[in-house]
């Protein structure tokens, strides 16, 4: 009580500080007084009863001080103090402040940005209940399309009864559905899940309940958990949702909840659903075909199992598995199988190009913070002079420090302060980039962690910027009886500047390096070929097909409308040719299959080869542009009762008829999957080759590829590949206007030209180089300031010995040289610490390069020739104005 | 003439609080005087000791302060015990009692164990 109550008026005393010394004065005048009175009571001469009563005191002023110590809290209004001094200070050199502010403003915004990005998608615990516990499963295989083939039902059965170090197996398939309102139809992305799917995830619902294992097999009432963005954004967090009837893909599904939110893998969905909506899912061919591989497994470690258990258990039920159903494996794919933390599996694709972002903003960071440091030395030797003196009135080592400190936090924070601005613009690019990556992208926030890092980062600049400051020792007078003159500031603050010069010039080379590689990158990406021979072409995917209803009468009436679709698009004004086909040009195909070719039989060990599965009406190909090498297009009478023919590309053709001509050949899709799928494995015979297209991306692989016609197979997937005269994406419109009146329930999305189709698939990339990019220019120009600025301190520190040596005889030349020498070095050693830095961080970002080497040489060339202009350029200025200092001037001045 | 000595670290409250007791209200000479007086001028004390002293006790609420004329009809800042005041005195010097005989048998010539 007595403590809190003197606390109380000791903060008290803080605001009465006025008032309160008056009355101190008086009081401690009031006792002197007394005493004189009573010295000169006792017989003493008054001046002699003065100096004894004075003696006595202990000296008036340090009763006061002592007194004021214990009224208020000394030791905050000491700083309170030294702040307003340290705003003072910074005011009367704005430019010093400004160009410091916004210099760390830049490094603490990039960095806060680009680490809440980090946290969000990579670092931040799972939502999940112990998600760290979670594995994620994968089973690949060599070739393209392997490095993720899933399981089938039957190989997840033999974990789960294998591998007792897994606690719980949940099995999950991505499938697409169209919802249907009164008003509208949308696709929506959703996972078939096993009713211990949520168990086993760790899941728990904000409304609702979840799916049970009761919920598992035939017979079951069809149910839906809706996401909880999904339920946000299609229900606006309608509370009265569940028990409510969706209408999926025609069939009614009850929504029996809402999940909370989490990240769901491998991407994100809408709506979870339970097996029964899809017979597939329950017939004979999903649930005892080892082949028929469509389940993603995630599982939850055992209590006490260590993911190094789950591994080697994981392991040996699989070579059992592999042992048993010889066929199943086909030994030249190297089937095999990793267990990955469930965190890393979802970060995984966004890590290396977030790590890159982090590494190059922390590299900003230390160029901003070297770049300030710098300028706070050199303002700390035109403050030597100030220093000097209030150490010499008694200020002591630490108090310096301290107003050092406060000073340089109030630089710091202000610098953080539009930091967190910059930030605030940033999250959201960096959102919408991670969204391409990971799951988890719409879990990066600016959120308390975010700041607190960005408030750790600039205390920690401040407490560097503090400590790179030499301070005069406690009670020099040297100084001040020099006269105060300054001199050239010690060697040790010199050489710390020019080893900060030289760090930020090498950072620099790294940061342009990994620019000048992305780049070029990103450079070679666009030139890559597409294919083919124009990119004004209007795609619209457009999927007619129910999966659950495969009919041939039912397909029979799709590609009526198709058809329908494809004649009345072709009559509106400027289009030239309409094509139908499966899978849209440069998009990659998701259905393929083991190939063989009449006639050839495999040599021992080698993988089977696989090809994508296209079709195309006859007018595909002219619509996409695809070039026809050889043979003829489909034609018109290539119908379901005819005979069987096929288009192959380059590629397969390579592959299969090195030096023989392809046409009149006969291929067929081979393999236990085809069982699985409404498409034939008999003979067809090659009437045609086309040329290659980049399907998936310009960094694809080559990919072989059979075309059939459109109208011989089941329309599994369907779409239209629109050709007109000019401006084709001003006909997306009408287009999507007509097939909206012949299917109204069917929803059209992504309707892109080829362009803007290329456009998407570099997009990321492009952001993530741009940024690089920025990073870099950003770390050029605060190098070059740098190295001129320490260079132009360095000359005026100089003046008086470059007067001598001019008044020695030196020309301007000899001047020139030795400051231009002087920055030469810096430079030098700067560009050969990047070089050796670049070195090792192209080796890192291999991965993101393309059609460019990590130690390209033109690349490497060139950010040293580029550093090493602005660097001389920035040199030059101040060797100029060395070269102009007129000795005369110099001498008399000093 | 004996020699002179500081006050001893967190007695000087208690000698205040026992002043202003048995004398009353008293500005800061007069409290300095009598503790000077009561230990035979062994103690000095200056006002960097006093004042301090007397602001805390202040704070922790043992005594008021206010301005007053004094005797010789001067201004003078007059401390009074408050009843916080009183209690605190009657609690220290108990446990001053209590230490002191703790002290006192300690270092009491040392008899033999029988």
């Amino acid at each position: 009580m007595r403590h809190v109550r003197a606390a109380l008026a000791r903060i008290a005393g803080v605001f009465t500080k006025h008032r309160a010394d008056d009355d101190l004065r008086d009081e401690l005048q009031a006792h002197l007084d007394m005493e004189i009175t009573e010295n000169i009571r006792r017989g003493l001469h008054p001046d002699v009863a003065r100096r004894q009563a004075l003696l006595a005191s202990g000296g008036l002023t340090m009763a006061a001080e002592a007194v004021r110590d214990r009224r208020g809290l000394p030791w905050i209004e000491s700083v309170a103090a030294d702040m307003t001094y340290a705003l003072r200070a910074l005011r009367h050199s704005p430019a010093f402040t400004a160009v410091v502010v916004i210099t760390l403003a830049l490094g603490i915004g990039a960095n806060t940005a680009i680490f809440s990005a980090v946290r969000g998608v990579l670092l931040k615990p799972l939502p999940h209940r112990d998600g760290d516990r979670l594995v994620y499963l994968r089973q690949s295989t060599d070739g393209p399309g392997g490095a993720n083939v899933s399981f089938s039902v039957p190989e997840v059965r033999d974990f789960r009864n294998g591998a007792k170090s897994l606690g719980g197996i949940a099995e999950y398939s991505e499938w697409s559905h169209t919802l249907q309102s009164d008003n509208d139809a949308v696709r929506i992305d959703a996972g078939l899940v096993t009713g211990n799917f949520f168990a086993v995830m760790g899941l728990s619902p904000v409304l609702g309940r979840l799916t049970l294992p009761s919920d598992d097999g035939p017979g079951v009432p069809p149910v839906v958990v809706l996401t909880h963005e999904f339920w946000m954004k299609r229900f606006a967090g309608d509370s009265n949702i569940v028990g409510t009837q969706l209408r999926l893909d025609g069939a009614s599904v009850t929504v029996i909840g809402v999940v909370q939110p989490a990240p769901f893998f491998p991407s994100r969905v809408d709506a979870l659903l339970n097996m029964v909506v899809s017979p597939h899912h329950l017939s004979a061919q999903m649930v005892e075909a080892r082949v028929h591989r469509m389940t993603e497994v995630i599982a939850r470690l055992a209590p006490g199992a260590s993911i190094e258990q789950a591994r080697t258990e994981v392991a040996a039920v699989y070579a059992r598995m592999q042992g048993e159903h010889k066929d199943a494996y086909d030994p030249g794919s190297h089937h095999r199988v990793a267990v990955i933390p469930f965190k890393d599996a979802l970060g995984e694709r966004a890590r290396l190009t977030l790590w890159l972002l982090m590494g190059a903003a922390a590299f900003v960071m230390i160029i901003s913070a070297a770049s300030v440091a710098n300028l706070t030395l050199m303002r700390g030797v035109r403050r030597e002079h100030e220093l000097v003196v209030r150490a010499a009135l008694g200020a002591g080592a630490r108090r310096l420090r301290r107003l050092l400190l406060v000073e340089n936090l109030a630089l710091t924070l202000m610098g953080a302060t539009l930091g967190v601005m910059i930030a605030i613009g940033g999250v959201g690019l960096l959102t919408s980039l991670a969204a391409r990556y990971s799951p988890r992208s719409n879990e990066i926030r600016l959120d308390v962690a975010a700041l607190a890092f960005t408030l750790a980062l600039s205390v920690a600049v401040a407490l560097l910027l503090s400590f790179v400051a030499s301070l005069p020792k406690e009670g020099t007078f040297a100084s001040i009886s020099a006269g105060g003159r300054r001199t050239t500031g010690s060697l040790r603050k010199h050489r710390l500047q020019r080893t900060l010069v030289v760090a930020r010039i090498a950072v620099s080379v790294v940061l342009l390096a990994g620019a000048g590689l992305l780049t070029r990158t990103m450079i070679q990406l666009s030139e890559v070929s597409t294919g083919l021979r124009t990119e004004e072409v209007l795609t619209m995917p457009l999927s007619l097909l129910d999966p659950t209803r495969l009919s041939p009468e039912v397909d029979a009436a799709n590609k009526a409308l198709y058809d329908r679709m494809q004649r009345e698009i072709s009559a509106l004004p400027g289009v030239i040719e309409v094509g139908l086909g499966s899978t849209m040009p440069l998009r990659g195909s998701s259905i393929n299959f083991d190939v063989k070719v009449e006639g050839k039989a495999l040599a021992a060990g080698q993988a089977v080869p696989q090809a994508d599965f296209r079709t195309a009406s006859p007018e595909y190909f002219r619509a996409a542009g695809i070039p026809l090498l050889k043979g003829r297009e489909f034609s018109t009478t290539d119908l379901p009762g005819s005979a069987r023919v096929a288009i192959i590309n380059q590629t397969l053709a390579d592959n299969f008829f090195a030096g023989e001509d392809p046409l009149g050949k006969r291929i067929a899709f081979t393999g236990e999957v085809l069982r699985f799928t409404p498409i034939s494995g008999d003979w067809r015979t090659i009437v045609g080759v086309t040329g290659n297209t980049q399907d998936g991306g310009p960094d694809a692989g080559p990919r072989a590829v059979v075309f059939m016609p459109f109208a011989q197979e089941m329309a599994m997937l369907g779409g239209l590949v629109i050709r007109a005269d000019s401006n084709v994406s001003a006909l997306a419109a009408a287009s999507t206007r007509t097939v909206r009146r012949i299917v109204p329930t069917v929803p059209i999305e992504n309707v892109l030209t080829l362009a803007q189709i290329k456009d998407q698939s570099v997009a990321p990339r492009r952001l993530t180089a741009a940024l690089i990019a920025l990073f870099g220019i950003l770390a050029v120009i605060i190098a070059a300031v740098g190295i001129a600025g320490v260079l132009a301190f360095s000359v005026s520190a100089r003046t008086n010995e470059i007067g001598i040596r001019m008044s020695l005889g030196a020309d301007r030349g000899t001047v020139q040289w030795m400051i231009l020498r002087e920055g030469g070095v810096l430079l030098a050693g700067g560009l050969a610490f990047g070089m050796v830095g670049a070195f090792f961080a192209a080796r890192v970002i291999r991965g993101l390069l393309f059609g460019v080497a990590p130690h390209d040489p033109t690349t490497f060339i060139g950010v040293a020739v580029m550093m090493a202009a602005v660097g001389i350029v920035a040199c030059w200025i101040p060797a100029l104005r060395a070269a102009r200092i007129d000795p005369a001037i110099t001498m008399r001045s000093s | 003439m004996a020699e002179k000595q500081d006050v001893k670290q967190g007695t000087l409250a208690l000698m205040i609080l026992r002043t202003l007791e048995v004398l009353g209200p008293l500005h800061g000479y007069g409290v300095a005087r009598r503790i000077e007086e009561t230990s035979k001028n062994r103690l000095t004390l200056n006002y960097g000791t006093l004042y301090p002293a007397l602001l805390k006790l202040e704070q922790e609420g043992f005594v008021t302060a206010e301005w007053r004329q004094s005797e010789n009809n001067r201004r003078a800042k007059y401390y009074a015990l408050t009843a916080a005041g009183r209690k605190q005195l009657a609690r220290e010097t108990r446990e001053w009692h209590a230490t002191a005989d703790l002290i006192a048998a300690f270092l009491a010539p040392r008899r033999e164990s029988p």
